[in-house]
């Protein structure tokens, strides 16, 4: 069985089908990739498994219980993270209490000085020790990314949903990145489930590919299967 | 040490202010008190409005709500004004507990036109309810304490307006004040991150009820004479008005808002009830171009002057 299962997952906005009966698998351990052209209905799957949207039909289960329809932060407590496209930090608060949020609500006996510790602890992992006390406003794009990151990991999840965070890296941080997060995921035994548009760094760093094309599940397979399936590269550069 | 030179000085403040009335006249007293008063709506406006982002304007109805179930509890039913506050203060937190569910589930704007159609409705059930409110005649009510003394009513208000801030310092310094501002800045992102954002405003939403509803029936305790006027809109942009620009979502703001407000407005009360009127467009002003108030304005000052001395140490 695997740890993250989806059911004939559909999901209408008005008219439009965004998704349309997607059967989905992510297997515990494992970094599965999520691809598809612009408006393929990835982001809106993100949301119904963290939460943030119902579905209108079909099921969600994670280990082995259905979470479909339940609030995005008890999705969240039984362990699920997640980071957004468009970075949502907390400006107005300092990046270690941007962490410290996910840390307290998992632990919420923690005393002060214990999630400070905590939180500085996440914070180094993505490089962002020196920016404890800075307000996250304060932060670029990319150090918004790795703040999203950390954010999550605070939260202790078993499985890590990543939601574009390459955008804005040059070829040499992305190597870096894809390495980053392989061995995030060994260090901490994580599942990752990754939305990312470029194409190479999925290709490395997972291990199984989803292809969504208008709302329905085009192919899914290993990395080197799905890029050379003629459907698949139909559905990005068209006729 | 910086935070023990720091508790110091603010032992020695409020010692001050405490031994201030003795060198004051009867109506200058009476100023304090109802500053207190003010103070104990602000600071408890802003845990609401500052640190989780949602606007209320049923703060003065509650604060009714504490004064009139205080005030009748007296009256009609001969209970001792002390037991009535508490009763006051926990109709006010059931009120606002009930209201919190029915409304902040939806979010954004709903809690505001939910409350201020709440504040009207209370303002008709106490202007038509005359047999048991007197209407807008008022109710006499019995004082706190046997003898009255501006002395005795000034450091109740005083020990009311300083538990008022400790809950407010307390539940904002505390892991539950993290989840407070979280919502504030990005309700999506806090659930993400596990926060129950429904359960995080109901607690705020009753907290600041609960103590509108303390401050309000001690109030009318110290005016003998419940009126409408305790629980009126105007009565609630003054309270925003000082939140405002006093600095929302900072702790000494509302302070500072409620004593500068209510001093400024026994200079200008000849002319009139403009100043409320004033005060709503100052606070517009502020809220457009220092949302952080006065507060902010002198944080940016001294972050400027601190980077300017450090700029001139640095060659």
């Amino acid at each position: 069985m695997a740890l993250l299962e989806g059911h004939g997952v559909s999901r209408a906005f008005g008219g439009v089908r965004a998704l349309d009966g997607v059967d989905f698998a992510v297997e515990a351990g494992t970094i599965v990739g999520l691809i598809g052209p612009n408006g393929a209905g990835k982001t809106t799957l993100f949301n119904i498994v963290a939460g943030a949207l119902a579905p209108s039909q079909g099921t969600v289960r994670f280990d082995g219980r259905q979470i479909s329809g339940l609030p995005a932060y008890r999705i969240c407590r039984r362990g699920i993270a997640r980071t957004f496209q468009v970075t949502r930090p907390f400006g107005e608060m300092t990046c270690l209490e941007n962490v410290a949020v996910g840390i307290i609500n998992r632990h919420p006996a923690l005393g002060q000085s214990e999630w400070q510790d905590r939180a500085a602890g996440f914070l180094a992992e993505v490089g962002l020790e020196a920016q404890a006390r800075t307000a996250a406003k304060h932060l670029n794009v990319i150090q918004k990314k790795r703040l999203e990151i950390a954010r999550a990991l605070a939260t202790e999840p078993r499985l890590l949903m990543l939601d574009e965070v390459l955008g804005g890296l040059n070829t040499q941080e992305i190597q870096e990145a894809v390495g980053f997060i392989r061995e995030l995921r060994d260090r901490r035994g994580l599942t990752v489930f990754w939305i990312e548009h470029v194409m190479g760094a999925i290709m490395q760093a997972a291990e199984k590919v989803l292809v969504l094309d208008q709302g329905t599940l085009l192919m899914e397979g290993p990395p080197a299967a799905v890029v050379s399936d003629p459907r698949v590269v139909h559905a990005y550069l068209g006729d | 040490m910086k935070a023990i030179a720091k508790r110091w000085w603010l032992g020695a403040a409020v010692a001050a202010f405490a031994a201030l009335p003795w060198t004051l006249g009867v109506y200058h007293q009476h100023i304090l008190i109802v500053s207190l008063f003010y103070v104990m709506m602000a600071a408890s406006w802003n845990l609401l409005a500052g640190y989780t982002g949602q606007v209320s304007f049923g703060h003065a109805a509650f604060a009714g709500i504490g004064a009139y179930a205080s005030g009748i509890l007296a009256v009609k039913a001969g209970v001792n004004p002390w037991i009535g506050v508490a009763a006051g203060t926990l109709l006010a937190a059931v009120f606002g507990f009930l209201l919190g569910i029915l409304c902040l589930k939806l979010g954004g704007i709903y809690l505001s036109l939910t409350t201020l159609g709440f504040s009207e409705i209370l303002h008709i059930v106490i202007n038509n309810e005359y047999e048991i409110t007197r209407g807008t005649m008022g109710l006499q009510v019995p004082g706190l304490i046997a003898e009255y003394s501006k002395l005795a009513y000034f450091y109740i208000f005083l020990a009311a307006a300083l538990v008022t801030l400790a809950v407010v310092h307390r539940l904002i310094h505390a892991n539950i004040g993290l989840n407070f501002r979280a919502v504030q800045n990005d309700e999506r992102a806090a659930a993400a991150l596990g926060v129950d954002v429904v359960r995080v405003r109901v607690l705020a939403f009753t907290v600041s009820s609960a103590l509108a509803g303390m401050a309000g029936a001690l109030y009318g305790h110290y005016l003998l004479l419940i009126t409408p006027q305790i629980p009126s809109l105007d009565q609630q942009f003054l309270v925003l008005s000082m939140t405002v620009i006093g600095g929302l979502g900072s702790f000494a703001g509302p302070i500072i808002g409620a004593f500068g407000l209510e001093i400024l407005s026994e200079y200008i009360r000849a002319y009139g009830e403009y100043h409320v009127l004033a005060f709503g467009l100052v606070a517009l002003i502020v809220a457009r171009f220092a949302p952080r108030g006065v507060v902010g304005i002198w944080n940016g000052w001294r972050a400027r002057r601190d980077l300017a001395r450090a700029a001139g140490a640095a060659p």
